[in-house]
């Protein structure tokens, strides 16, 4: 069954800190339960992501790597 | 999923091991800590805006500009190369895992990474060092000023952050838009990468190879830089990354990374410094004052501040500008190329004036075993360590002086 997904980001192209930066953004205004997921293409966002997620408590639903590039994250707000 | 039953070979792990997962932090640090003591061992230690400025002047000499024709050509210098074979490291290390890929931001991040890039090089020709030359290397090096170069570039990379939530609160637009993504590779897809990277590899080891015969340093800066490049890549190692998290999202991982690569470059320079290792022609006085720079205590402090907001709004210091270079990062282009446009010019027309104007006693080498003594001066630095580590640890916990 596909999570229903609340929120997109599109982070593409977008340098550290700018992805985490946005991500934190976003998930502020999320509330518990809902679900954002997070298009990126910076390297970096492979493992910021994951470690953010430990850290806030935030769920990671998935992660996995797309065609051209792109990185897709889909997280879960506590 | 199809089970099978054959396990990857030896090379294939070994290769795995390397390749596959992105490196902790802090072994990224250590390993580039023990490069920086190699180099210091070999000749004088790690730096990357002297790399900046050589590229600079040899672009303008090449156009004719400022009067630069006298410009040490790139190729002799030692600084220049190992920032160039820099950028080659990372650009083998994105190839061989598969993570190269031109990465086109929005407008409005190619102007900040452009920005920043000047910044930099105006905080590093003003203040004498940049985050690797009067951070990285400067503080092992035991150099007062670099203390306050440090201070420094934590009071730049507050102000910028906090210039960075504003924008994105106000101004969302600038860091969003269009952006293009050109020749990723994917699971399945992009295996000519690891093929590339294989052959700029064995082209840099050629490279080094050819110097070897008159100029040996050059030969081993050539494959310390290529090294540190790839070491960076995998490890995500970035100087602005261990200043700035705590006070984002509060992670200490970054920070931590910084200071294991600190502590190794405590050890091995004061151990060179102390017994006066590698003293030929240069005598042990200048063994000692290697990458103590006069800019104790007014210059070392506007520069490490300038440079501070300039690295947080590029979002790589001189290094972590170099190896995203490398992995096909546009953005820090732009801030490549506004660091070593602006740093030639700020040299000549900008720096100069302003020295003159600041007192002597303001602008001093501050050696500190000439106060404190080898024992208090190696002691100091790791209770700077120290204490910066408690503070990253318990902030990570208690999210005190983190925004979100």
């Amino acid at each position: 069954m596909e999570t229903k997904i609340d929120q997109t980001l599109d982070c593409k192209g977008l340098s550290c800190p700018m992805p985490m930066l946005k991500l934190a953004k976003a998930a502020k205004g999320l509330s518990s339960g809902q679900v954002i997921e997070m298009l990126g293409t910076d390297p970096g966002s492979k493992s910021d992501v994951p470690k953010w997620c430990d850290k806030t408590g935030n769920v990671l639903l998935s992660e996995e790597d797309m065609d051209g590039g792109v990185f897709r994250f889909v997280i879960q707000k506590k | 999923m199809a089970e099978t039953n054959k396990e990857p070979g030896i090379l294939s792990q070994l290769f795995g091991i390397f390749f596959s997962k992105h490196w902790p932090v802090w072994v990224g640090g250590i390993v580039l800590g023990a490069l920086n003591v190699f180099l210091f061992a070999i000749k004088s230690p790690w730096g990357a805006s002297g790399g900046f400025n050589v590229w600079g002047e040899n672009v303008y000499k090449m156009v004719g500009m400022f009067g630069l024709d006298g410009a040490k050509p790139l190729s002799l210098s030692f600084y220049g190369m190992l920032c160039v074979f820099l950028v080659l490291g990372s650009f083998i290390a994105a190839l061989l895992s598969k993570e190269f890929a031109f990465r086109i931001p929005p407008k409005g991040e190619l102007i900040k990474g452009f920005i920043g890039g000047g910044l930099m090089a105006l905080g590093a020709t003003f203040g004498l060092g940049c985050s690797i030359g009067s951070f990285f290397s400067g503080l092992p090096a035991l150099s007062g000023g670099a203390i306050i170069f440090t201070l420094g570039l934590f009071f730049g990379t507050i102000v910028a952050l906090k210039y960075l939530l504003w924008e994105m609160e106000k101004f969302p637009s600038f860091s969003s838009g269009k952006s293009y993504i050109f020749l990723a590779a994917s699971a399945n897809k992009g295996g000519w990468q690891r093929y590339l990277g294989w052959i700029v590899l064995i082209i840099t080891f050629i490279v080094a190879y050819r110097y070897s015969g008159d100029n040996k340093i050059m030969a081993w800066f050539i494959i310390i830089g290529m090294l540190m490049g790839l070491i960076s890549q995998r490890s995500r190692f970035c100087i602005v990354k261990g200043f700035r998290d705590p006070f984002m999202t509060g992670e200490s991982g970054g920070s931590v990374g910084v200071m294991a690569g600190l502590l190794m470059g405590i050890f091995g320079f004061t151990i060179i410094k102390y017994f006066g290792i590698g003293v030929g022609d240069v005598g042990l006085r200048a063994r000692e004052m290697t990458w103590v720079f006069p800019h104790f205590f007014l210059r070392a402090g506007i520069g490490g501040f300038v440079f501070g907001v300039g690295m947080t709004v590029a979002g790589g210091c001189a290094v972590g500008t170099l190896w995203r270079v490398g992995e096909g990062q546009v953005k820090l282009w732009a801030s490549a190329l506004g660091f070593l446009l602006i740093s030639p010019i700020s040299k000549l027309y900008i720096v100069k004036p302003l020295v003159e104007i600041i007192p002597q006693n303001l602008r001093f080498k501050s050696f500190l075993p000439d106060y404190i003594g080898y024992p208090g001066a190696f002691t100091l630095m790791i209770f700077i360590i120290f204490i910066w580590y408690v503070f990253v640890k318990w902030n990570e916990k208690t999210g005190k002086f983190s925004a979100y």
